[in-house]
């Protein structure tokens, strides 16, 4: 027995020391993941089920959070909101990206000028962007509607400042500024696909419609799935864009679930209540994002 | 976004861990004799000289006790005040810089019993009853600015319109700014009558103060629709800038009145200082200006016989029951000394208004640039000043209903009659049932 020993132990110490090198490489993120993001997280999930208000001990309230939300009618109207800007700005900022990618993919005069020019909205302050884009939108001195005027359009749209037009307006910005970042994914996906495979097709007579139907499309899906994915979490998180350009209003025409968390928690005082929204807003991006992988995996299966 | 939140609660858990309360004092507070400091939170120190003022003018008065500054972000003052009470680093000596707040730190035990303080004040500043719950006082104001109508005299005599004389009601102010609109394009200038800022309280702040028997608890919000249908025809007949271009252009009210863009403002009463400011910089025309009352409900208080009825939150200073127990007598005597005629005339000498008024009217009078006339001062020191933010569990929740109520009218997104239906409804089953 004694002779044996030695074997496991060294095999037990070169274990431990794998180990020990291992968290020694993930240890300084983890332990800003952990303090900065997974313990207030665990608090969230703590706190959505009490009536904590800053000051004081949470009380335990069990699901009174989650009942009061079910008949909180400014909770639906935050929702609806956030599904329709998600409904349109997906879709809307899918194809303009790629639509962008493809025609910056090509060889032609100035085309690292023209990718910066795209690219710029996603970099520049969200808080100067949205005042001027708020000046281009004023209903009776700004541009677009000058413009429209212009084209015969009769009508005044009030876009920001109107309960129809102002989520129109808000998608509008929301794709401008986006468009440029997933179009930047996009034309690195663009470039992984051989150029064998537009020979091939040419060769068997495929018109430029059916090359980007049957090689662009394929071959671009897992950029495509990222892009999604990305796109989604994105568009139920939307906060800052709705926040500076509308703050939610006209009465309560764009106000969206994050900008209600907000006013919940740091305007009146209710962390246990916003906390409670903030886990159902997870849930969504969470069973949303799920059923996105699932779509996925069967495609490729 | 729920990172932050998140990140706050985290820190403010744990830090509640350690709070276990204020304890009460068997040993009476006696000031101290060697030398302390206490500290005192402000907001854009900088441009914002009060804090400093008070501070030095108590260290001359009293030597040995010196005050410290330690600032804040100005729009983010209550959330940062909110984390550091919560941690327990939050200065000795904090400003309530809204009513809106004060119920918070009050209910959450953030505020100590200062009422022998409010006991010991020879002059009773406005505002105090606000600070006031069940009997005792949790913060003593040093300042309360009240909402007066500010007017360009150059620009009532280009239209040869005359001033106003105390004994208008918001029927008349509708009327004279139709009129000066009109009157000042016939005379070749773009100016329009009147400007009302964004904000829910240029309406509702009226609206709750004046209207017998309204109360933003009782969930009855018909009072608001009179001053609503008031803006909506200023808007409508081009005698004040359209909501909607107001709030896309980001217009400022220092520069609609500073230059010479409206003939009239309804504002409170800080704007004096600014407008001051700005006239001796440059950054507003020179031009010669005067305060009146604010327009009334009805006749019954106009006339410089009664009282004009106006609204403003007092700004106060409480004290973080966390102080070391020596230095709660050098806290309290400051908030005496802020609350007082001394803290009051050092205050007017920067233009700010105290919240003991009346007793530095003449030194607040006496600075360059200020008008002169009678009006103007009787709408300065004389008015029944109410609280746009009554202290309440609800005030909070129910102010931003009625801000959604606000952008939805004056949008014209919405119908006064249904917008005020939706805010009650909402009101009952979102605010007031929790």
């Amino acid at each position: 027995m004694a002779t044996l020993l030695p074997a496991p132990a060294r095999r037990r110490r070169t274990v431990w020391r794998d180990t020990a090198v291992g968290w020694s490489f993930i240890l300084p993120n983890f332990v800003g993941f952990a303090v900065l993001t997974l313990v207030p997280v665990l608090a969230l999930f703590y706190l959505a089920f009490t009536n904590w208000n800053v000051f004081g001990l949470a009380e335990w309230t069990g699901p009174a959070n989650f009942q009061r939300l079910m008949h909180d009618a400014s909770f639906w109207t935050a929702l609806r909101n956030t599904l329709y800007y998600t409904v349109f700005h997906i879709p809307l900022t899918m194809v303009a990206s790629l639509g962008l990618a493809l025609l910056l993919n090509r060889k032609l005069r100035g085309v690292a000028f023209f990718r910066t020019v795209a690219f710029f909205p996603y970099i520049a302050a969200i808080v100067a962007t949205a005042q001027v884009w708020n000046m281009l939108f004023s209903p009776e001195y700004g541009p677009i509607n000058h413009i429209l005027h212009f084209f015969g359009f009769s009508g005044n749209p009030g876009w920001t400042v109107s309960a129809d037009g102002s989520m129109p307006a808000v998608i509008i910005v929301g794709t401008w500024r986006e468009m440029g970042y997933y179009m930047l994914i996009f034309l690195a996906g663009l470039q992984t696909i051989p150029g064998e495979l537009y020979e091939a097709a040419r060769m068997d007579g495929a018109n430029a419609w059916h090359r980007f139907w049957t090689v662009t499309v394929p071959s671009l899906r897992p950029t495509t799935f990222f892009v999604t994915v990305m796109l989604t979490i994105g568009s139920f998180k939307v906060f800052d864009l709705i926040l500076l350009l509308t703050n939610g209003g006209p009465g309560q025409s764009t106000l969206v679930l994050s900008q209600y968390i907000y006013q919940k928690g740091f305007q009146e005082n209710q962390f246990g209540y916003a906390s409670a929204i903030s886990i159902v807003l997870f849930a969504i991006c969470f069973l949303v994002t799920v059923v996105q992988f699932l779509v996925n995996k069967r495609r490729n299966a | 976004m729920k990172r932050a939140i998140t990140a706050v609660l985290g820190l403010g858990l744990a830090a509640s861990l350690a709070l276990t309360g204020c304890s009460s004092s068997d040993t009476p507070e006696t000031m101290p004799t060697g030398p302390v400091s206490i500290t005192l939170a402000g907001w854009s120190l900088s441009t914002t000289p009060e804090f400093k003022t008070l501070a030095d003018g108590f260290h001359t008065a009293n030597p040995n006790i010196t005050v410290e500054l330690k600032e804040y972000d100005a729009s983010n003052y209550d959330t940062q005040m909110t984390a550091d009470l919560a941690a327990g680093s939050a200065p000795d000596v904090y400003v309530q810089k809204n009513l809106k707040m004060f119920y918070t730190y009050q209910a959450g035990g953030q505020l100590l019993d200062v009422s022998d303080v409010a006991k010991g004040l020879t002059s009773s500043p406005g505002g105090l009853s606000g600070y006031q719950v069940d009997g005792k006082t949790y913060a003593i104001p040093y300042r309360q600015d009240s909402w007066v109508l500010f007017y360009n005299k150059a620009l009532f005599d280009k239209a040869k319109v005359a001033y106003p004389d105390g004994s208008w009601t918001w029927d008349k102010y509708a009327e004279v700014s139709k009129s000066l609109t009109a009157a000042l394009k016939t005379a070749g200038s773009k100016a329009t009558g009147d400007y009302q800022h964004t904000w829910q309280s240029t309406v509702q702040g009226f609206a709750l103060a004046q209207t017998p028997g309204a109360s933003l608890q009782s969930g009855d919000f018909s009072y608001l629709k009179p001053y609503y249908q008031r803006a909506l025809d200023l808007q409508t007949a081009g005698a004040q800038p359209s909501y909607g271009t107001a709030t896309t252009n980001k217009l400022t009210y220092q520069a609609e009145f500073g230059k010479q863009q409206a003939a009239m403002m309804p504002m409170g009463t800080w704007y004096i200082a600014t407008l001051l400011s700005q006239q001796a910089k440059g950054d507003a025309d020179a031009f010669d200006w005067g305060l009146a009352p604010a327009p009334q409900f009805d006749a019954s208080t106009t006339g410089t016989s009664a009282t004009p009825v106006t609204f403003g939150d007092p700004t106060g200073l409480g004290i973080n029951p966390k102080i070391k127990k020596e230095k709660v007598a050098a806290a309290k005597a400051f908030l005496a000394y802020a609350a007082g005629t001394q803290g009051a005339k050092s205050l007017a000498a920067i233009g700010i208004t105290p919240a003991a008024s009346a007793a530095v009217a003449d030194d607040f009078f006496g600075l360059k640039g200020m008008p002169t006339d009678d009006l103007s001062k009787f709408a300065f020191a004389k008015h029944d000043t109410k609280p746009e933010n009554p202290v309440s569990k609800y005030t909070a929740g129910l102010q931003n209903v009625l801000n959604d109520l606000h952008s939805a009218v004056l949008s014209g997104s919405k119908d006064v009659d249904g917008a005020i239906g939706d805010a009650q409804k909402r009101a009952k089953n979102e605010v007031l049932n929790s």
